[in-house]
């Protein structure tokens, strides 16, 4: 009985310490991974024109939650920095998907600009000209 | 009298300029013109009263003290930011400014931070040296906490004959996202502040 007791500390808790480091590190490399993904989405919303300062916000929340995860890991409190890597890398697949949302409105609103503005220049300069050709007729009539 | 056929070269310009003012916002949409402004990051530590003065500098074990970090971003366009803090002795070797390389040192504790661009971040650093021991013309720093995290550092500090103390250096590095490496890129920043331990 008590051999066997001494067999489960002796192999089982190292054992069960190494996966969940592994399982840590695991977590930290893949929050990482979600974060820089929602960080390069979040820019591209806002080349696009979108309002992130919402997205940023939240990604620094994650950042924070990341920093945690890996001083946790580093103290070699496993537990602790699966539960931050966790944490983060959730806000970070959420912000990657509003950031793919925004991204794509703000395309579209840009596009609605583009079109309007275009339409608007070019009308502009075709009356303009056709303007021009109109008076310097009349001028030439009116003072040959 | 003048004839109105002498002025069509006058007319016909001013009615091209005309149009071409009426295709300005068309034009902007496709042509960038650079602003030509540096493109740079601040970094920056404050005092416990978020002004450069009365930062901790003789320091006592089990005493907190409060300092303030701040990143600008000036690099025209949002980006990606990491500030490791790391302790040193007198012997050890700051980042070198000459060829943009860090530290050596590991990290304590870092900050993973977002900022906009032309916006600023700012954030509380409160640290307490947990454990030390002195022996002779050295000075052992055991374990130091920062914003609530312990660290086991074991660093040695020989006395310094000079100063007349034992002195250990807190900095701060900046680093920041480099889209095209894919990794974190050392950007050539860091800010100090030197603790005198003698009276722990």
């Amino acid at each position: 009985m008590i051999f066997s007791f001494l067999a489960v500390f002796v192999f089982v808790s190292p054992a069960f310490a190494e996966s969940s480091e592994e399982s840590a590190s695991t977590d930290i490399v893949s929050a990482e991974v979600s974060i820089v993904s929602a960080y390069e989405v979040v820019l591209e919303a806002e080349q696009a024109g979108g309002n992130v300062s919402g997205l940023f916000a939240r990604l620094s929340e994650a950042g924070e939650f990341l920093a945690a995860a890996r001083m946790s890991y580093g103290n070699d409190d496993f537990d602790d920095a699966t539960l931050f890597a966790n944490l983060s890398g959730d806000i970070g697949e959420e912000v990657e998907n509003e950031a793919y949302e925004l991204k794509d409105r703000a395309q579209n609103d840009g596009f609605q600009r583009m079109w309007f503005t275009n339409l608007g220049s070019v009308s502009g300069v075709i009356v303009v000209g056709l303007g021009s050709f109109w008076v310097w007729r009349f001028l030439k009539r009116r003072y040959p | 009298m003048a004839k109105v056929e002498e002025y069509r070269g006058l007319y016909v310009t001013g009615s091209l300029v005309l149009m071409l003012i009426v295709a300005v916002p068309t034009f902007s949409l496709f042509i960038r013109i650079p602003d030509g402004s540096e493109e740079f990051s601040e970094l920056w530590l404050l005092g416990p009263t978020l002004k450069a003065e009365g930062y901790p500098f003789n320091v006592q074990v089990n005493e907190s003290y409060l300092v303030y970090v701040g990143i600008g971003n000036r690099l025209g366009r949002s980006a990606y930011y990491m500030v490791y803090v790391k302790l040193r002795n007198q012997t050890q070797p700051l980042p070198l400014a000459s060829n943009s390389s860090p530290s050596m040192l590991p990290p304590l504790y870092e900050f993973d931070v977002f900022v906009r661009d032309d916006e600023v971040w700012e954030k509380p650093l409160d640290f307490a040296v947990l454990d030390v021991s002195t022996a002779n013309d050295s000075m052992l720093l055991r374990s130091l906490q920062v914003n609530g995290f312990v660290f086991q550092v074991d660093e040695v500090s020989l006395w310094d004959e000079e100063r007349g103390g034992f002195f250990y250096q807190l900095f701060f590095e900046l680093w920041y996202y480099n889209m095209t490496l894919s990794s974190f890129q050392y950007h050539n920043r860091f800010v100090g502040l030197w603790l005198n331990m003698t009276g722990s």
